[in-house]
């Protein structure tokens, strides 16, 4: 048994900080953050679309909503297109500096609420 | 696509098949086989703590080994839903869940809860002619049993965690 909790141990001491990290409690709401710059990438993909944006100095990955549900508030997967200027507010991941969860994202002037 | 670029060579190729990219793009792929997995997680953990909880004396008029031939055959069905849906839902993003510590202690744990299983069945489960009903099983068998619960009860809560991690 004590083998079995040193091996568990180890594989969860030896990990890295996962890429993506989907719920809300991972981002940090007391920080809100307002972005605009320029779509690098994008995904329309599950369980949560994405930009990469790219703003002055630095390159953000937002995590946007479930494709389901941007569809259904008017934002079709040929809206999020590389080139595009976007704006998004939210929030920073708690252990990623890189990644941001949008609350909301705004894209040719309309806004779409993302929760 | 968000590859991590120090990820392995198959983890990577695993997220460029076409069954990732169709599990990640499809518009109701995923959440289908999010459905499924929750159905194999209601047979398969239902039928084994449904067990566990005769083994540890609830219900003692019920004769085990007909209760088991009950039960086990549908945590089998349910092993079988999870097996396949969770794989799928893996390739989608092999590369992150690779590195996420609440997943891998979920495999861990799977093969832990696997092991008990068939070490109770191996070993007390042999003798319950002499204990199907009435009187109370071996503590060996209500250690399985115990473990049983815990276990599968640990990798539901690793499960749901890895999204938050």
């Amino acid at each position: 048994m004590r083998y079995l909790y040193t091996a568990l141990l180890a594989i969860v001491l030896s990990t890295g900080p996962a890429l993506a990290h989907h719920g809300w409690s991972g981002y940090d709401s007391d920080k809100p953050m307002n972005l605009t710059g320029t779509i690098r990438e994008a995904g329309y993909e599950h369980p949560h679309g994405y930009v990469k944006l790219e703003v002055p100095g630095k390159t953000w990955l937002v995590v946007l909503a479930p494709p389901s549900r941007m569809e259904n508030r008017g934002l079709p997967p040929s809206s999020l297109k590389a080139g595009k200027t976007a704006t998004v507010v939210g929030y920073p991941n708690r252990t990623d500096p890189n990644e941001l969860r949008a609350e909301r994202i705004t894209l040719d002037g309309k806004t779409t609420e993302l929760r | 696509m968000i590859h991590d670029p120090q990820a392995a060579a198959w983890l990577v190729w695993l997220e460029s098949s076409a069954l990732a990219v169709a599990m990640r793009k499809w518009m109701w792929l995923y959440p289908g086989v999010e459905i499924v997995h929750i159905t194999g997680i209601v047979a398969l953990v239902g039928g084994a703590v449904l067990f566990d909880l005769r083994l540890l004396g609830l219900s003692r008029g019920l004769p085990v080994a007909m209760l088991a031939r009950h039960l086990l055959p549908w945590s089998r069905v349910g092993l079988g839903l999870v097996a396949v849906s969770g794989a799928f839902m893996f390739t989608a993003h092999a590369t992150e869940w690779a590195e996420n510590s609440a997943f891998r202690l979920k495999m861990l744990l799977i093969i832990a809860a696997g092991l008990n299983a068939w070490a109770f069945h191996r070993w007390p489960f042999r003798s319950v002619a002499r204990w199907d009903r009435d009187v109370p099983a071996p503590p060996r068998a209500r250690v399985a049993a115990v473990l049983s619960i815990a276990l599968w009860l640990s990798v539901i809560s690793c499960g749901r965690l890895l999204a938050y991690l």
